[in-house]
């Protein structure tokens, strides 16, 4: 047998010793409070900071999808936007509103990243790069979800119903970043029809979509096609993240609960 | 031209078509905000003007659907000459805003093919 | 032979023994006889209790008797493998994992259900042997033998459908506060699938039957992730291994031995 032989059957026993796979089973599923979390270790680690912890549930009950994913700008994978303390401190990223000086809901937000420290501040940066450290969290889920009318899967909350009913405002314009837009062109519902019998169409409503993301959250980057109908999207796709799944596997309301998008009655 | 004279052909060239370019096409901008308000210096303005160009083009995306192909090819090719400015920027500023100008030109270069699509 | 070559046959040598041991581990042939019935669905979970109060002993029969697997699995969210589900005595406090009934509120047949991980609970009002009962004897309240006494068996052990579907026990598909009301879907009909041994009888799968339990979350996408039917090949080497059928029909279903179960009760061999 010639070298190069040699090498590709090793290569081969190679794979075959090591490959693992773990499709057919059911993981763990994330605790209410623990759906959306996205850590986040571009450089903390490096830094001798915890990687950040993000929550989304206490984000998103104050500002809509659109003000962070297209005003400020963060992209939709942990680790994508690939944001320094610089950019903190610049008035940038979580800086932009995590300032010591911008105003939510009557508290002034705390600042994020600072190259003066003293004293206690250090539980200022435990608050954010607190992963693996036991950082009491200054907002209780509990309590913020009580009055929330409830739902399967995620958060166990229905986060389009309590926008609707007015329980939570989501705020849809940063002062500063976002541009002024006029009210919105709404598109209309369509039923896309899934290929599997027995499961009920989906009625796509953008309304409810737009309501939290606007246009450009979703176009083009996540759905690229411009004819309807034309892009296929399995569930194998959208459990990878392709298309619905950028939302709906980890921040949205998850895959499990088939029947928030099969809705159409049979 | 005087200019001519101390400059390369093709550069001078180009300063004139660029000149040219803007003069045209600064009507068909009307449409949007008004020109920028004079401040401090010079390059204050300029800066100024960029940005409230920027928010400008980006304030629209909510209409892209009501826009016809003319208008949309117009927002893009403002889209597209902001972008010299923004590579200027120092890092945390070219990459924010890059990606805002990206996600805002993507918008109506995806509105626009879907437009020419319905036609076919 | 030259320095290279030698390399590379020992390269060739250390991945040989590699796969064999890889194939030994996975490529189990037959699958292990399960316990005895009473231990069959015993599920030890000792983490972080070990230390502790001890480890917990959750056995399968009592609960199943009592509610559908969807309302554990779904509703609430308890993984499907020991230990993964990340239970803590703080989350059951917060009323999730064990205290989303065991909160000493919740009332089964009446009865306020024993509060799980109570702080507020002291003396010998303490339940807490009642699951943290690894190694220790009469603590518990329920006994298999007794509990089963009444309800169908087979080879296995209780043939928890037959006793579903006889009404010897009703378990229970919604838990107020945690189960959320759904629109009924249509379910499935019935299928065959197909052996890759043609000496080997065909399954008979039922959706009726696996729905009355798990409604559809249960499974989908997770366990069998939505495909043209036909083109997932589920070998039984990965329901061994605890894998798609495997899942449930492991260790809490019931086993895998029972071959009857699924490939129907003609001979085993087909014509």
């Amino acid at each position: 047998m010639n070298k190069k032989s040699f090498i590709l059957l090793a290569l081969i026993l190679i794979l075959c010793g090591l490959a693992p796979s773990q499709t057919g089973t059911k993981k763990k599923r994330p605790l209410p409070y623990e759906y959306g979390r996205v850590i986040i270790d571009n450089y903390s680690s490096k830094a001798e900071l915890a990687p950040v912890v993000f929550e989304h549930w206490i984000h998103r009950s104050k500002f809509t999808c659109r003000v962070c994913h297209v005003d400020v700008g963060f992209a939709m994978k942990a680790g994508a936007t690939n944001i320094t303390s610089a950019d903190n401190e610049r008035g940038f990223y979580c800086g932009t509103c995590h300032n010591g000086k911008t105003v939510v809901d009557g508290k002034v937000v705390f600042q994020a990243c600072s190259r003066k420290t003293a004293g206690d501040d250090l539980r200022r940066c435990e608050r954010c790069h607190s992963f693996g450290l036991k950082v009491a969290s200054e907002y209780d889920f509990f309590h913020f979800s009580q009055p929330l009318p409830k739902e399967r899967f995620g958060n166990g909350l229905d986060w389009e119903k309590s926008e609707e009913l007015g329980l939570i405002k989501p705020a849809r314009v940063l002062e500063g970043v976002s541009p002024r837009g006029n009210s919105l062109a709404v598109q209309k519902d369509f039923v896309l029809n899934p290929k599997v019998e027995g499961m009920p169409d989906i009625i796509f409503s953008h309304k409810k979509h737009t309501v939290w993301n606007g246009c450009e959250l979703c176009h083009p980057d996540i759905f690229m096609g411009v004819k309807r109908g034309t892009t296929k999207y399995t569930m194998v796709d959208i459990s990878q993240g392709k298309a619905c799944g950028a939302c709906h596997t980890t921040v949205a309301f998850p895959l499990t609960d088939c029947q928030r998008c099969h809705t159409k009655p049979v | 031209m005087f200019f001519a004279r101390f400059f390369p052909p093709k550069f001078t060239a180009n300063v004139v078509a660029v000149m040219l370019l803007v003069g045209l096409t600064a009507p068909c901008g009307v449409r949007a905000v008004g020109l920028p308000q004079s401040s401090a210096s010079q390059a204050d303005q300029a800066k100024e003007a960029w940005q409230k160009e920027f928010d400008a083009v980006r304030s629209k995306t909510q209409d892209a659907m009501t826009f016809s192909e003319d208008e949309l090819t117009e927002l893009i090719r403002r889209c597209d000459a902001l972008l010299p400015q923004i590579e200027k920027l120092d890092e945390s500023r070219r990459k924010v805003y890059l990606g805002r100008l990206a996600k805002c030109r993507g918008l109506y270069a995806y509105v626009l093919e879907a437009k020419k699509n319905e036609k076919k | 032979m030259k320095r290279n070559e030698r390399g590379l046959l020992l390269l060739m040598l250390v991945c040989g023994i590699l796969f064999l041991v890889n194939a030994a581990k996975a490529q189990v042939y037959l699958p292990k006889a399960p316990p005895e019935p009473s231990e069959y669905g015993k599920v030890i979970l000792d983490t972080y209790s070990a230390a502790g109060p001890g480890g917990v002993v959750f056995d399968h029969w009592l609960h199943r008797s009592m509610f559908t697997c969807r309302v554990c699995h779904v509703d609430v969210g308890f993984a499907m493998q020991a230990k993964a589900t990340g239970i803590r005595a703080s989350t059951n406090r917060e009323g999730f994992h064990c205290g989303a009934c065991h909160d000493g509120k919740k009332l089964y047949e009446g009865k306020p259900i024993f509060p799980a991980c109570s702080d507020a609970v002291s003396g010998s009002d303490k339940q807490c042997d009642r699951c943290h009962s690894l190694g220790k004897k009469g603590v518990r309240k329920y006994e298999y033998k007794d509990f089963v006494a009444k309800l169908p068996k087979d080879m296995y052990g209780v043939n928890w459908q037959v006793a579903e579907q006889s009404g010897a026990i009703k378990p229970l598909d919604f838990v107020e506060g945690i189960s959320v009301k759904k629109p009924a879907m249509k379910s499935r009909e019935d299928f065959f699938v197909k052996s890759g041994y043609s000496w080997v009888h065909p399954i008979a799968f039922s959706h009726e039957k696996h729905v009355i339990w798990n409604g559809c979350e249960l499974c989908h996408p997770e366990i069998f992730p939505t495909a043209q039917k036909g083109t997932t090949h589920y070998s039984m080497f990965y329901n061994i291994e605890g894998r798609y059928c495997g899942a449930c029909h492991g260790k809490v279903a019931f086993p895998l031995n029972y071959c009857r179960g699924c490939h129907g009760n003609g001979p085993l061999w087909a014509p």
